[in-house]
């Protein structure tokens, strides 16, 4: 528990002291005011020293020796009580049998006018004043009177009474601050402000069973000996802004030295911190009977000796909790010496010690608390990074602060080897480097701390190292290189190459993984990984490169690194189609997939890629026709993609796919061939005659008519028709087609043709569908031109009617008339006149009417002359 | 620098009830065991732009006397009673209202039953059940009868604004003021601490505008109002 917040040191020797000899004599009182130390003892003697201290080997360490200056003892031989000097007035006031006399700092002499306060049961100095005349001092004494209070003021050589105040109890003891005064009655302490007699109860004390304290311990606070051996802190305000402290029952007298609060009794001094009022310090101290603060300086003493307490330096006080892991209060006390340490100087030295706390914590495998203090102490992370051997990057020229934050080698030094706990300081590593990675922290050691962080993860096969690599990092290459290449983290290092544009490195290396020459299966789907990857690769040289050894793993797969690019790419072309052709002709299933691409989704117009896809589709064809028998799905695609492909291109060399079918048996694919060279006979023929399918016949009347005049159409129904009706050998099944199609498609024929076309021998109840359909469709023409005839009759009567109103009456022309237009006079009798009965200049007119914007007020211009 | 506190509040009660433990509860989130307090202790909590001090105060006689100097200008007191224990229910009435002279005028209060995990709440049916005898059956486990039900604090509550002369409908009311809990488990410790902060700091920021320099004749008349139809009645 406890603390070295002091030292205690000799401060007079033995011998130097009055009549150490003589036991009758003893100190009394003592005094301090710069280097003079003034002791009264009880034979009536005032001694007069002089005091150095020499500062130690350690700060905190001083020493202290004092030589004898003048004594004087005053008249009587009564003891001296009480010791105040009041430096600017180069004055001792002295308690001695009731009088407060005035004598000279030096000499000792009592002043010349003899200037004196009588009465006096115990006196203090105001230290906070508010007469704000420099050459006075207030007095204030309990006087013998009872129950009274005097102030006074004291110059050089006079005194004057300021005030005579009456309190509802014998006081004991006063302590004085501003107006207000502090003091300790017969039951109770309280505040009574001298000006306004204004009082405030404290509590209540026994001054009976124990001896009051009352001590100002700074602006407007005091200190006062509580129930129970408290030590209670009060504003002037009456309230209390502290924590007690607690005393031993016996104190005789208490002082704050900031942080601590100390206190004497009978056999110790005590030393409690006020920022968490533990009791820090014990100093065995027997027969102590005096304990004073003097600007600052404690001193202590006993009959016959003087001792001072001086106080470690906090900094020091604060390395000691620490390193005796006591966190919290080193961080209770450095907080609390805020105020007392200039800003710059503070700030560095807490943030120093929120590190250093944070590393406590970190040892003890606390990481919340240790985070939390790295953060607010603002921790170079490279001090942490650098406990894990080999992560910091060898390049770092990062050297750990001194003196050291924490005592600690490495990390096998903190956990003395244990794995366990270094997998758990590795995991809060990589969690906490996570986290700050992005922030303001890093700033400064970006490289050291993701390259950190990649080490981690490579080490643990952690699923985020590729996160890492494949997002905005800092990794340094080379050191990220030799580690992702001592964990075998092969693709990983790819991702690196690929982040410092080392493409080229990134394949080798994942070629070598998929074809088995290094191990690492992170992605077990790494070709596929590759082909995506050179899809979207902007570096041809790379693609071409590759492009042998991808198609030869996998056609299908690999060809998409041409077919798959990404859209702005494909819009520039910059992979020119024959090159590629040229580059698959040893793969036909890639060339096929990559022809399709071309012809199918490009819409490439050009004849080479069409007939090469056609020739490509017939092959196949032929190939499975050969191997296969019977219904084949893949057959029935590929067949199916023929001839689509031979319906819909007009690009393909029609003769050159003739030449090379004629003599199989894709008698459809001819007849679509026939068709697109205009040959709807031979087509016809082949559909009816050959393959009887009289449907598709019909189709392929619809198909080839798409998109031309009607003429066209009817043509070719009344050719399938012929070919229908005049075959040479009569067939049943034909004729019946022949009705089904005029019947089904009435509309499309010339009815009067086909009239004349069919056998007389057919019912009209065989046709009348047929007839019923062309009926319709001829009448409902007729009636159409009918209509539109008398639409176009009525639209000209109209206009008709508007010319002869619009002439029907003369126009007087005069200077009057202004042209609407350009507003001038008509000079000449011709002009233009406009429905609405405007007049304007031919030429205006002609003018406007080049320019039609203007003219949306004036329409359809009629002339007159 | 550390921010004065700018608001006060006082746990007030006999020794043993549970006040120090109240605040180890909320400030910690933990329940250990206590040595009694000796003057008092505090604990700055930090809620939204306040500062506030919670004082813990020694219930012990002893110390009785400081009392009246930590309740000075209070906005809050919290007294704390055993539920277990009906004396230390009275004892707030005789010896620790009037400590509450000192606080600030429009202090206000809550009243506090703690140690509710010692009591059998279902004490009341056990009794209708069997009639047993309330007596420890499985040692640290063993339930007491309950010796201070919420009608007691309640009717207590309306006594201490009565002493304060303040009037019922303008103080917050019993309901929520009086507090059943349990430092040992933490029922309803941070209940307890966060409603009274949260009826503190409103009435702070009142007090910060200050009284209106203007006359405001709307709220005067409604108050002549009030007082009209009252008398009417
Ligand atoms: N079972 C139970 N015991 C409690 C509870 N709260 C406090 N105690 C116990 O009651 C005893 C007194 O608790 P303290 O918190 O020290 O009481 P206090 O009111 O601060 O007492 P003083 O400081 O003397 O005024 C301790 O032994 C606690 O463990 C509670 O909610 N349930
Ligand atoms: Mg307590």
């Amino acid at each position: 528990m406890s603390v070295q917040a002091f030292r205690l040191v000799c401060a007079v020797d033995r011998e130097l002291l009055p009549q150490v000899d003589k036991a009758v004599a003893r100190i009394e009182c003592l005094e301090c005011c710069g280097h003079n130390l003034y002791l009264g003892t009880s034979d009536g003697f005032i001694h007069h020293l002089l005091l150095e201290e020499r500062s130690g080997a350690m700060p905190g360490h001083s020493t202290f020796s004092a030589s004898r200056q003048l004594q004087r003892q005053l008249g009587t031989k009564k003891p001296v009580n009480e010791l105040r000097a009041a430096s600017a007035l180069n004055r001792l006031l002295v308690l001695c049998d009731g009088v407060i006399s005035l004598v000279h700092m030096l000499n000792l002499e009592p002043v010349p006018s003899g200037a004196r306060i009588k009465g006096a049961v115990t006196f203090t100095l105001n230290e906070n004043p508010l007469s704000g005349d420099p050459f006075c001092v207030e007095v204030c004494i309990v006087s013998v009177k009872r129950r009274t209070i005097q102030l006074f003021h004291v110059y050089e050589d006079r005194v004057q009474i300021l005030k005579e105040v009456s309190t509802p109890e014998q006081p004991f003891a006063v302590a004085i601050d501003g107006y207000f005064l502090c003091l300790a009655l017969t039951t109770q302490y309280i505040i009574l402000n001298y000006n306004t007699g204004a009082s405030q109860d404290l509590f209540p004390y026994s001054s009976e069973e124990k001896r009051p304290i009352v001590k100002r311990i700074g602006r407007q606070e005091f200190l006062l000996a509580g129930p129970g051996g408290l030590g209670m802190f009060a504003t002037v305000a009456g309230i209390s802004q502290r924590a007690p402290v607690r005393w031993s029952e016996n104190v005789i007298g208490a002082t704050v030295c900031f942080p601590y609060v100390v206190a004497l009794d009978a056999e110790f001094i005590t030393v409690h911190s006020m920022l968490d009022q533990q009791k820090k310090q014990t100093l065995p101290f027997k027969d102590g009977h005096i304990l004073q603060d003097f600007e600052g300086r404690v001193i202590v003493a006993t009959g016959n000796g003087v001792y001072i307490l001086t106080p470690l330096p906090l900094e020091k006080q604060i390395q000691d909790l620490l390193s005796n892991h006591r966190v919290e209060e080193a961080l209770v006390l450095a907080k609390g010496a805020r105020r007392n340490i200039p800003k710059e100087k503070f700030q560095v030295m807490y943030r120093r010690i929120l590190q250093q706390a944070g590393f406590i914590h970190f040892a003890q495998l606390r990481f919340p608390e240790a985070k939390e203090l790295f953060r607010s102490g603002r921790l170079d992370v490279r001090e942490l990074i650098s406990l894990y051997p080999f992560l910091l990057p060898t390049s770092a020229t990062f050297t750990r602060v001194h003196p050291p934050l924490h005592e600690y080698a490495d990390l096998n030094h903190l956990t003395q080897g244990d794995q366990e706990k270094m997998n758990q300081c590795k995991r809060f590593l990589m969690s906490y480097l996570n986290e700050i990675r992005r922030t303001e922290v890093a700033n400064g050691c970006k490289e050291d701390i993701d390259t950190a962080l990649l080490k981690l993860y490579a080490e643990a096969s952690h699923e985020n190292l590729l996160d890492l690599l494949g997002s905005e990092n800092s990794c340094i290459m080379a050191d990220s290189a030799t580690w992702l290449e001592k964990y075998k983290k092969y693709f990983a290092l790819g991702l690196l190459y690929h982040y410092h544009g080392q493409d080229a490195a990134a394949l080798q290396l994942w070629a070598k993984i998929v074809n088995g020459e290094l191990e690492d299966n992170t992605r077990p789907d790494l070709f596929e990984y590759i082909v995506d990857f050179l899809t979207f690769c902007t570096n041809q040289e790379l693609v071409w490169k590759y492009a042998d050894w991808i198609l030869q793993k996998n056609e299908q797969v690999g060809i998409h690194i041409f077919t798959k690019r990404p859209l702005e790419e494909q819009q520039k072309n910059s992979f020119r189609p024959n090159d590629v052709i040229s580059c698959l002709h040893r793969y036909p299933k890639a060339l096929l997939q990559y022809l399709e691409y071309v012809v199918l989704d490009q819409g490439l117009q050009k004849e080479k890629y069409h007939t090469h896809l056609a020739v490509l589709y017939l092959e196949e064809v032929l190939r499975l026709k050969a191997v296969v028998k019977g219904n084949c799905m893949e057959l029935a695609e590929v067949q199916k993609k023929f001839q689509h492909l031979l319906q819909q291109s007009d690009f393909y060399r029609v003769h050159l796919l003739l030449d090379k079918i004629k003599d199989s048996d894709l008698l459809l694919e001819q007849a679509i061939l026939y068709g697109k060279s205009e040959d709807h006979e031979k087509a016809l023929n082949i559909l009816v005659w050959q393959l009887k399918d009289f449907s598709t016949a019909e189709h392929y009347c619809l198909w080839n008519s798409e998109n031309k005049d009607p003429i066209y159409k009817q043509r070719l129904f009344h050719q399938l028709l012929s070919v229908y009706l005049h075959s040479d050998r009569p067939d049943e099944s034909l004729l019946t087609a022949a009705v089904d199609l005029l019947n089904h498609h009435a509309a499309e024929f010339n009815a009067a043709q086909v009239l004349r076309q069919v056998p007389d021998t057919w019912s009209a109840q065989l046709l009348s569908q047929f007839l019923v359909g062309a009926m319709r469709e001829s009448v409902h023409r007729k009636r159409m031109s009918q209509l539109t005839l008398g639409l176009a009759k009525a639209e000209n009567i109209i206009y008709q009617y508007e010319k002869l109103k619009a002439t029907e009456s003369s126009i007087v022309l005069s200077d009057k008339n202004l042209c609407q237009v350009c507003r001038d006079p008509f000079l000449e009798p011709a002009f233009v006149r406009y429905p609405n009965g405007s007049l304007v200049h031919t030429h205006c007119a002609a003018s406007r009417h080049t320019n039609p914007s203007s003219t949306h007020h004036l329409s359809s211009p009629s002339r007159r002359t | 620098m550390l921010k004065k506190p700018d608001v006060k509040v006082v746990l007030l009660g006999d020794m043993n009830v549970g006040k120090t433990s109240l605040l180890h509860r909320y400030v910690e989130k933990k329940f250990h065991e206590t040595v009694s307090t000796v003057g008092g202790a505090f604990y700055l909590k930090q809620w939204g732009p306040h500062s506030i001090s919670i004082w813990d105060t020694a219930g012990r006689e002893q110390f009785h006397g400081l009392g009246s100097m930590y309740c000075r200008g209070a906005a809050a007191v919290i007294f704390v009673y055993d539920v277990s224990n009906f004396q230390s229910l009275v004892e707030l009435e005789d010896r620790f209202l009037a400590l509450t002279d000192t606080a600030s005028t429009d202090c206000i209060f809550a009243i506090v039953g703690n140690k509710v995990d010692l009591t059998d709440e279902c004490a009341s049916v056990n009794e209708t059940e069997g009639e047993k005898p309330c007596h420890a059956t499985t040692g640290s486990t063993a339930k007491v009868r309950k010796q201070v039900h919420v009608e007691d604090a309640v009717s207590l509550y309306k006594r201490v604004l009565k002493y304060k002369m303040l009037d019922e409908k303008e103080a917050p009311p019993a309901e929520k003021m009086c507090f059943e809990t349990s430092a040992k488990s933490g029922f309803s410790v941070d209940f307890l601490f966060e409603s009274v902060f949260d009826t503190v700091v409103p009435l702070l920021k009142k007090k910060a505008n200050g009284p209106s320099e203007t006359v405001d004749l709307t709220d005067s008349n409604k108050a002549m109002k009030g007082t009209r139809s009252g008398c009417c009645k």
